[in-house]
């Protein structure tokens, strides 16, 4: 029998509501792992966490490396002059001419405009002192080793300058020889006399 | 309450997911920001601010100049140009043609068209820039071509957008701009102009003065507030003005007698406008600058 009493009081009472468990459609977590991952895919191409910065335009790491003015040899005169005027002009003259009584001429010189580099290379790198001919002129400095601190990639600019302005032509320098004549020249740290200097192979 | 821990787990884990997207994310990818360098350069980026704008930056937050202005310079796309800059002992006519006779190589083929445009109307005015293209590739390709004849060329990379073609800078604004400014103001109404590139744009710190007293004496139409209450009105010491009196005239002079000289806050404020300066090609917005550093 039916208890009336109960019937009347609440309608439906008798049945508690549940929550039940049930998984969630298979779909919908396929969906969203392929939404995951295309997600991780522009994620990673746009930009890398804490490296690079890609900001729009630029929609890649290798786009925005296509973009650098690095390339050509105008970029590298451009470092060069840059670099020479903030490290060597000083004592050397913004236009490569020298300064009496602190460095000698650039222009021109037996020591800059050579078939190859390896030993104008060693001279920033290393330093120079006591008596050296330049141009047929003596002179009896001593230089720092002004280029030691720079990167290969600057100090081949600036080499790449010297030996390319005011007149000067001689070829050009890469980041790379000068990484190899680092490598070779191990850890001298007596800056050369002229003498030396003059035994070196050009 | 039933699934309580389910619930909690969940909000725990929706409150995760977006501090990952908006702090955890962002402080990976900016936090570890420092002094930068300028492309092709030793120098770095940015100068730390002198004492002045450093203060100049909190009267800039406390006057609320962000709400009106932005600091953001937008850019839209990137362009290679291709300049010529010297024709050496070659005549127009023989640039023309030699230009011509590259255009069989499959690799040029896309921008045949618009070189022959360019050039077509050409009357041998240096530098001539002949080429502009999205693809770096066929730009370098262009310039190794013309070099290797004999004449001079270069690449530009030249960034574009209206905001660049209004004056507002020559690149888009980064991250490493913002690097000494604490709070970043970068702004997101333009009731007024952008003022990432002010220093340059308007550096003498006179008129950013006038402009701050009384906008409308150096811009007409100007619709900014005065800031007047950053300015003293006072009675002139002697028969001449103090030397750092305002150069008023007409409706804007103070009375007779009277000069208007700055606060310490009118001049730390202009001392900060004077130092926006982002003008100098990054790594991350390349470009190339108008003067060449070439001898």
């Amino acid at each position: 029998m039916i208890d009336d009493s109960k019937k009347d009081c609440c309608p439906g009472s008798d049945t508690e509501p549940t929550v039940t468990r049930s998984a969630a459609p298979m779909w919908i977590i396929v969906v969203t792992l392929v939404l995951l991952f295309f997600g991780a895919l522009f994620f990673d191409s746009h930009g890398d966490l804490g490296g690079k910065q890609i900001y729009t335009p630029f929609t890649s790491a290798e786009q925005l490396d296509s973009f650098q003015p690095k390339s050509g040899a105008d970029a590298a005169l451009a470092r060069g002059k840059t670099v020479y005027d903030s490290v060597c002009g000083i004592c050397h003259g913004v236009d490569g001419a020298g300064k009496p009584g602190q460095a000698p001429t650039l222009v021109d010189s037996e020591w800059v405009v050579t078939k190859n580099f390896n030993r104008l290379a060693h001279i920033p790198l290393v330093g120079v002192n006591g008596p050296i001919q330049v141009k047929g002129k003596d002179w009896s400095m001593s230089m720092a080793a002004m280029g030691a601190s720079l990167s290969d990639d600057d100090l081949a600019a600036v080499l790449t300058y010297i030996r390319g302005s005011w007149g000067n032509k001689a070829g050009a320098v890469t980041g790379d020889d000068i990484k190899k004549i680092r490598a070779e020249m191990g850890k001298t740290s007596q800056p050369y006399t002229g003498e030396q200097l003059k035994a070196m192979a050009e | 309450m039933k699934n309580g821990i389910a619930i909690f787990i969940a909000a725990i884990v929706a409150l995760g997911a977006s501090w990952c997207g908006l702090v955890l994310a962002p402080s990976l990818q900016l936090g570890p920001a420092r002094l930068t360098t300028v492309l092709n350069s030793t120098d770095t980026y940015p100068l730390q601010r002198t004492g002045e704008a450093s203060l100049g930056l909190q009267v800039y937050r406390a006057n609320g100049c962000a709400a009106c202005h932005t600091e953001q310079v937008r850019q839209d796309g990137i362009a290679v140009e291709v300049m010529l800059t010297s024709l050496g002992t070659s005549k127009a006519e023989d640039f023309k043609a030699f230009v011509q006779s590259l255009f069989i190589l499959p690799e040029l083929a896309p921008v045949t068209n618009t070189i022959a445009d360019s050039l077509q109307a050409w009357n041998g005015d240096l530098p001539k820039i002949f080429l502009v293209t999205g693809d770096k590739a066929i730009a370098d390709e262009m310039v190794q071509r013309v070099n290797a004849a004999g004449v001079k060329s270069q690449l530009r990379i030249a960034p574009s957008g209206p905001d660049l073609a209004r004056g507002w800078g020559t690149r888009r604004s980064v991250a490493a701009d913002f690097l000494y400014d604490q709070p970043v103001q970068l702004g997101s109404l333009r009731a007024g102009p952008d003022l990432a590139n002010i220093g340059i744009r308007q550096p003498d710190a006179n008129w950013q003065m006038l402009h701050l007293y009384a906008p409308k004496s150096v811009v007409p139409n100007s619709t900014m507030p005065s800031f007047k209450y950053l300015f003293a009105v006072r009675k002139m010491a002697g028969a001449a003005p103090s030397p750092d009196a305002l150069a008023l005239s007409g409706e804007f002079a103070p009375p007779a007698g009277f000069e208007v000289v700055p606060t310490a806050a009118a001049r730390e404020l202009a001392a900060y406008l004077l130092s926006l300066n982002a003008n100098v090609p990054l790594y991350e917005a390349p470009f190339t600058p108008v003067t060449s550093a070439k001898p």
